[in-house]
């Protein structure tokens, strides 16, 4: 039994901070309940340099060894921005799995360039609806400015992947892992983060019903 | 205190792979550590440059891969455990020192970390370097998860200061830049060590090949020693064998493939006796001989070439003849020579080799495939592209402009750094390869103009062999990082510089060693540790090196950049352009532009797309109304769009 996540965004939005805080916190819980818990975050990241497709696997469970979720088998995507959601997703969402999508496009220099065209959001939550369970936008960025700052959105987007329920992690361990990883000054404004993000989308979920 | 000195023996962290391999080697009591950054090889200097004086240990960015191999050589001779570090290609050009020192070997523990990168994450190839162990008769370690990148480190300094010969870890970008949770050990209490030498210690003239009774005797001492390290290979830790009595099946599997492997059996349900290698060279033979005798067909799996399967086959001529071994290696192959492993690649060879039936996969709903492929085709590259207001855009243009007001094919030899993406290419730009003249698929952007590039260093060698053999269809070029400059083109530059050499060598200077993250290089004035240090002059290298046609020009100042590159180009023999501009994350990270200023007057633009073609991403194009915009989200206020525009329509007064 394995939790796979999808942790997937462009370089500099937070998406490697976020998978690893998920991971820490995967971590706590399983030390605290006493669970042999393993987990694994795999990833790449390349060049110091901005704006590449960043993508981290994150594995929760007790048989967990490899670094990678297998194609089909991601129960979580989030993504921080939509066409790298959707490039995850269309490779990895499991029949069963749920994606939670940052709704602002960060558009290509292919399609800044007019090289090709940015798939519209409909476009991106019909094709990921054929493919798993549920589809969700949110708007991760006014989420993170109600926070206090923008560059929250990542703490935002754990707070929507924990409002799934799917994260076998308690709130009280992720929260605590968010104090630890975070810059001291900024505790305060990423845990209303992470909770805006978690009512986003527990909200969500509730109008889905 | 700094988290990886965390002294909690017993305590479960989440490391990266390299964060794991520096705890290890702190644990183990390192006294000194030298590197050149490479990806994805670069977080073990970092971590260990961080804590470094706190620890007590010597870590420094040495010059080149070789220069840094030689450091942690001389420091394991006087008796210190060191550690050189360094990804696949580094330990190409640290070759020479790595073939020679095991005749003799080394005092203090010597362990050489190679970071191998199967799938060319963040390199020019997928070269493995375990055969480079093999090849250098030394042992081999190779991790397949963080808990074990961490304790194997503790192990392979032991360990060679037990053989006496220096140690290999082999990992990939699957275990250095993956994280996994890892218990914590002991770290040793810290008390200077005891350092001495001795010129004849245990052998005549130990640490010189040359030295009676010669090299051929140190061979024969590398060989006996080497038996020593197959012995410990029958009884190391890291090398579990697993039989189970009701299987035909056999699995070797080393690394992370072992990973991969334990997985696959879970899942699949297959039955196999099993051997996981932690150390692939030596072989533990008589492990090794125990599975292939217990089983009906043997399948090997591991990342890169098919290296264990090889020695495996070997063996098994004697031991086991006549068995099916399976693997990479032509055909019996059941995985890829080339790419990296994956759990669907996995899977699929346990299920060829053990002949189950597949079982149901998650995406086998009827008409999934189909959906599948739609949104695929939905999905669109993201191209890499260098930051906003990068310094090398402006070199970039200036070059171009340059090269364009003169006629013929001519070659940009390029480089490896930041700037190596001046060679990605647009993916979403479909070239037709051809014998036609490629000047029909003109350079559209920054991220087409190197014509060529493989290896540090290289471009400014191919150049000469261009330029001396006779080519006169255009003009030569080559193009380097500072970085670069000195790690790999200081002989080069000699060369051109004596023989004269018809070329234009262009060294784009940011002052860092930006793409692995930017650790600090001799043009910084600071090293890994944090002290200042004296900054090397690229300028006056390139004429006490015999380059008398020297310029230097700033990158944003693209009137002054481009002149200077003419001039160059049109002095015969070899001249040295220096295009400076400090790196813009760098220098955003120290002075932020909060709140850019630059923007497009949208009644000027007439949608003529020069702006575009500088390649920044802070500069968008509306293609509905063919009009240009700034994203003021990356914009840093450089200037660089602003000298491009014809029409002038781009200002920095902010708001509109």
């Amino acid at each position: 039994m394995a939790t796979n996540i999808i942790v997937a965004g462009v370089g500099g939005q937070g998406s490697i901070l976020a998978s690893h805080i998920i991971a820490e916190a995967a971590i706590r819980t399983g030390v605290r309940r006493q669970q042999p818990v393993r987990v694994r975050v795999g990833e790449t990241f390349g060049a110091a340099m901005r704006g590449g497709a960043v993508a981290s696997h994150v594995r929760i469970g007790p048989d967990v060894y490899g670094p990678l979720v297998a194609e089909d088998e991601a129960d979580l995507i989030i993504a921080m921005e939509p066409l790298e959601g959707l490039r995850l997703g269309a490779r990895y969402l499991s029949p069963r799995g749920i994606a939670v999508l940052n709704e602002r496009p960060l558009p290509p220099t292919d399609v800044k360039i007019g090289a090709c065209r940015y798939p519209s959001t409909a476009e991106i939550g019909e094709a990921l609806r054929g493919l798993g369970e549920a589809v969700y936008f949110l708007p991760g960025e006014e989420l993170a400015v109600q926070a206090g700052h923008v560059r929250t959105l990542s703490v935002v987007m754990i707070g929507a992947a924990f409002g799934t329920g799917r994260l076998p992690i308690s709130q009280e361990d992720l929260e605590d892992t968010i104090r630890a990883r975070v810059p001291p000054k900024t505790v305060e404004v990423n845990l209303r983060a992470f909770r805006l993000g978690m009512e986003a989308m527990a909200s969500r979920l509730e109008r889905a019903w | 205190m700094q988290e990886i000195l965390m002294d909690r023996p017993g305590h479960r962290v989440l490391l990266m792979g390299n964060e794991a391999i520096a705890r290890g080697a702190l644990e183990a009591g390192l006294d000194l550590m030298a590197a050149y950054p490479g990806t994805p090889s670069s977080e073990i200097g970092e971590v260990l440059a961080r804590v470094g004086k706190e620890a007590g240990l010597y870590v420094e960015w040495s010059i080149n891969e070789k220069v840094a191999f030689d450091v942690a050589v001389g420091a394991s001779l006087v008796g210190a455990r060191s550690l050189v570090a360094m990804k696949n290609a580094g330990l190409n050009v640290a070759m020479d020192t790595f073939m020679t020192v095991p005749y003799g070997g080394v005092k203090g523990g010597l362990l050489v970390v190679v970071a191998d990168d199967p799938d060319a994450h963040y390199s020019s190839s997928e070269q493995d370097t375990r055969p480079a162990a093999v090849y250098a008769e030394i042992p081999c370690f190779e991790p397949a998860d963080q808990q074990e990148a961490k304790d194997m480190t503790v192990a392979a300094l032991a360990l060679s200061e037990q053989l006496e010969l220096p140690v290999f870890l082999r990992s990939v970008s699957r275990i250095s830049h993956a994280s996994g949770d890892v218990t914590l050990g002991e770290l040793p209490k810290r008390a200077e060590r005891k350092l001495g030498f001795n010129k004849h210690w245990k052998l005549p003239y130990r640490w010189n090949v040359y030295g009676p009774p010669g090299a051929v005797s140190k061979h024969r001492w590398l060989h006996e020693h080497l038996d020593m390290a197959r012995e410990y290979a029958e009884r190391c830790p890291f090398n579990r064998l697993t039989l189970d009595p009701g299987a035909e099946l056999g699995i070797i599997a080393s690394g992370v493939a072992a990973s991969y492997v334990r997985e696959a059996l879970a899942y699949l349900g297959v039955r196999a006796n099993l051997l996981i290698l932690g150390l692939v060279h030596p072989l533990p033979d008589r492990l090794v001989t125990e599975l292939l005798r217990a089983s009906r067909r043997v399948l090997v799996v591991e990342e890169g070439d098919p290296a264990v399967e090889t020695q495996i086959r070997c063996l098994a001529q004697e031991v086991a003849p006549g068995l099916p071994i399976y693997g990479k290696y032509r055909r019996n192959a059941v995985l890829l020579p080339y790419g990296e492993l994956n759990p669907a690649r996995v899977r699929d060879a346990v299920v060829r080799v053990a002949d189950v039936a597949p079982p149901k996969a998650a995406g086998a709903e009827d008409g999934r495939s189909a959906a599948k492929a739609r949104a695929a085709a939905l999905v669109v590259p993201r191209s890499s592209s260098l930051c906003a207001g990068c310094s090398h855009l402006g070199s970039y243009w200036a070059l171009r402009q340059a090269l364009q007001r003169r006629n013929g094919v001519h070659i940009v030899n390029g480089d490896i750094g930041c700037y190596e993406q001046g060679g990605y290419g647009i993916f979403s730009r479909q070239i037709e390869a051809g014998p036609e003249d490629s000047r029909r698929w003109p350079v559209q952007s920054p991220y087409e103009i190197l014509d060529t590039n493989y290896v540090m260093g290289g471009g400014i060698g191919l150049a000469q062999g261009q330029a001396q053999v006779g080519y006169k269809g255009g003009k030569v070029v080559a193009v380097a990082g500072d970085s670069t400059f000195a790690h790999a083109t200081l002989p080069a530059v000699l060369n051109a510089a004596y023989h004269r050499a018809d070329i234009t060598f262009l060294v784009l200077a940011n002052n860092w060693t930006a793409m692995t993250g930017h650790q600090p290089n001799p043009t910084t004035g600071v090293t890994a540790m944090g002290d200042q240090a004296p900054v090397f002059d690229i300028e006056q290298a390139a004429r006490a090196l015999g380059i008398t046609d020297v310029h230097t020009a700033s990158a944003y100042d693209l009137e002054a950049a481009r002149q200077a590159i003419e001039k160059a180009l049109d002095h015969e023999g070899p001249s040295v352009v220096i295009l400076t501009g400090e790196c813009q994350l760098q220098v955003q990270r120290r002075t932020p532009v909060k709140d850019p200023k630059t923007r497009v007057d949208r009644e000027r633009c007439n949608g003529c797309r020069m702006c575009v073609q500088l390649g920044c991403p802070a500069v968008t194009f509306d293609a509905g109304v063919k009009k240009a915009g700034i994203d003021t989200t990356l914009c840093v206020d450089c200037g660089l769009c602003v000298q491009v525009c014809p029409r002038k329509a781009i200002g920095t007064g902010g708001n509109g």
